[in-house]
């Protein structure tokens, strides 16, 4: 009881909580079938009645031990969800305009992100990320990624 | 030659993974999947464990010169191996653990050698009813072997059980817990969860976290010899802290982490001069990092006689052999003994040749431990979108491995472990099975189960285990006026 818990640590347990709920409320309709001939939603139903209760427990605890600070910072945060933008641009963009164009530019997001000075040097770091994925996943491996307006 | 190769390539991959801090062994055997596809089940199983092995070989490197351990399980090297580093001695730890590392490993691969085929053998009786006991006293050792509190590992065991349930039911074909979404229609896949738990994770932290910049102990190839009384105070705790690791890692949970640690703790108790420990003792060096290759070794028992794996790496193993339609367990010394005798070759070969690498090379090791992350992250985090997609060629795959790297630098944060979701959801499916299984076969009524000797011995160590915590928990935190 003496630790303390962030905010979004009893959010998640909350969360978890309730998630063992929802699979105790779903089970049954996969059907429980008997315990001579188990249904599909028995062994679900049996992990949300073993969840359910550890969960409870991590919840009630956070919420009487103290609270902490926020686990980032503005400036971690900003880091954070940046990085996350980067690989969500890399994720949405590389079907359409192919894997070295949208490597290319991806890598120079994360190299800016992490304050790589100027920029030569995260051109080059981008330049030789992409061509070593050409070289090793296209060349090497045969691997088939999408080249987008590059064919 | 293919094999030889891999060998070398994994070993060599895997050293600088383990200097390297952020992608640790379990992310890049995961990335290197891919890879092991060109070259068949066998070569593949090489490289990958090759890559496990270097990076306990690895990290110990960084440890001794760097004070930075490039892997959990080299934490306990930090102790010793800086402060003998800070007396000049770098060289000489760094010889003692790869010599003491050969030789763990390969008193290791004599004992897989010996004892997988034995238990293989013992293996084929299990059924149902025995997998389903050695799994329940499985999830129960690993929750209260991993460093966090139980009850927070067994949380994470569930969630992950829970997580192998998603998609379609094997033995009914009706699908659960997809909400309508085709792409969970077979299920989560491990590689994206385990690139994004422990590769994606340990990027976000690097990127998020103030870098300080190492003070690097410098080492010339001269300095690399022990004296005497060196070699003399390393042999012992070698052997010792072999057999240590080689039984940890038969059982479930951070076998390598584990292993150093109670290696530590026996030479510090039994030494003459425990007061030397912490202040370069070379046997808190030598020791440990014997005990965490032998640990490697270890665990690949379960793995390959039971297909059980215990440890996060030994579970992308084993996603790697299904890759190759190779499922590892009892019948796998009778159907594919070739697979199991040319990796024990292998890894003997593999074993000398991370000894030939580590020492000439370390100076070389130890400044790619000192690369600043931010020349490290953009690198590392398009090479994993782009090897996790490159798998199933699956944009689903690389959202899943997003997110999982979002909420494991959470789960980080709130002290939630990781390793106990993973082993959960690779373990999940097979203790699904055995658990409906075992119901069929006993009508309902479990307590059958206790008619079978194997699978009856299991529950009472599991009984025992729980009765003796109770009792434990009890005495210890009784009240000062009931003593």
């Amino acid at each position: 009881m003496g630790t303390s818990s962030y905010l979004s640590e009893r959010i998640a347990h909350f969360v978890i909580v309730l998630l063992s709920i929802l699979m105790m409320i779903l089970s049954p309709s996969f059907g429980l079938g008997t315990l001579g001939k188990p249904g599909a939603g028995l062994y679900p139903f049996a992990i949300a009645l073993f969840i359910f209760p550890l969960s409870l427990s991590l919840f009630i605890s956070s919420l009487r031990s103290p609270k902490k600070g926020s686990i980032l910072n503005r400036e971690g945060a900003r880091t954070f969800l940046s990085f996350i933008g980067a690989c969500a641009f890399w994720i949405m963009t590389m079907p359409y305009l192919g894997y070295p164009a949208v490597t290319l530019l991806a890598t120079f997001f994360l190299c800016k992100i992490m304050k790589l000075e100027g920029w030569l040097k995260p051109f080059l770091l981008s330049a030789g990320t992409a061509l070593f994925i050409y070289l090793l996943f296209d060349y090497w491996l045969y691997i088939d990624l999408p080249r987008g307006f590059l064919g | 030659m293919v094999n030889l190769l891999a060998c070398f390539f994994g070993a060599l991959i895997g050293t600088i993974v383990g200097v390297l801090p952020g992608l640790g062994p379990t992310a890049t055997m995961a990335l290197m999947l891919p890879f092991t596809m060109q070259y068949g089940p066998t070569a593949g199983l090489i490289m990958l464990t090759g890559v496990w092995y270097g990076a306990m070989y690895g990290g110990s490197t960084t440890s001794i010169l760097v004070n930075i351990p490039g892997e959990a399980a080299s934490v306990i090297t930090c102790l010793d191996g800086y402060q003998m580093a800070k007396k000049g001695r770098a060289g000489a730890a760094l010889t003692l653990v790869a010599v003491g590392s050969f030789i763990a490993g390969t008193l290791g691969i004599l004992g897989l050698q010996l004892f997988a085929p034995l238990l293989g053998q013992a293996a084929l009786s299990f059924g149902p009813p025995e997998y389903l006991a050695f799994m329940i006293l499985a999830f129960l050792l690993l929750s209260n072997l991993s460093e966090a509190p139980p009850i927070r590992s067994l949380l994470m065991t569930g969630l992950g059980l829970f997580v192998g349930t998603i998609g379609v039911d094997s033995m009914t074909s009706i699908t659960r817990f997809t909400f309508g979404f085709d792409n969970l229609t077979l299920g989560i896949d491990f590689l994206p969860i385990a690139m994004g738990f422990f590769g994606l994770t340990e990027i976000l932290c690097l990127a998020v976290e103030t870098y300080v910049a190492p003070a690097i102990q410098k080492i010339r190839f001269r300095e690399l010899y022990p004296n005497r009384e060196e070699i003399r105070r390393s042999v012992l705790p070698t052997f010792r802290g072999s057999i240590i690791g080689f039984f940890v890692g038969l059982v479930p949970g951070p076998c390598t982490v584990i292993s150093t640690f109670i290696s530590y703790a026996l030479e510090k108790r039994i030494s003459k001069h425990p007061e030397e420990f912490g202040n370069g003792a070379v046997e808190g060096v030598v020791g440990p990092e014997s005990a965490n290759n032998s640990a490697v070794l270890g665990s690949m028992i379960p793995l390959l006689t039971l297909g059980i794996p215990f440890a996060a790496p030994s579970a992308v193993l084993l996603a790697g052999l299904r890759l190759h339609q190779v499922e590892p367990g009892p019948l796998l010394f009778q159907n594919a003994p070739e697979i199991f005798w040319t990796f024990i070759a292998a890894m003997y070969i593999g074993n000398f040749m991370l000894l030939v690498l580590n020492l000439p090379l370390v100076g070389i090791f130890a400044r790619i431990a000192t690369i600043k992350p931010k020349f490290l992250v953009p690198c590392i985090s398009i090479i994993c979108l782009v090897g996790i997609y490159s798998v199933r060629n699956s944009i689903f795959d690389v959202w899943v491995m997003i997110a999982a790297g979002v909420i494991g630098f959470f789960l980080r944060k709130w002290e939630l472990p990781i390793a106990p979701f993973i082993i959960g959801m690779v373990l999940g499916p097979t203790t699904e099975a055995s658990f409906r299984q075992t119901l069929m076969i006993f009508k309902g009524n479990l307590f059958l189960i206790f008619e079978r000797p194997v699978a009856a011995g299991f529950l009472v160590v599991v009984l025992i285990f729980i009765v003796a915590k109770v009792v434990y928990g009890a005495f210890y935190h009784r009240p000062p006026e009931e003593a």
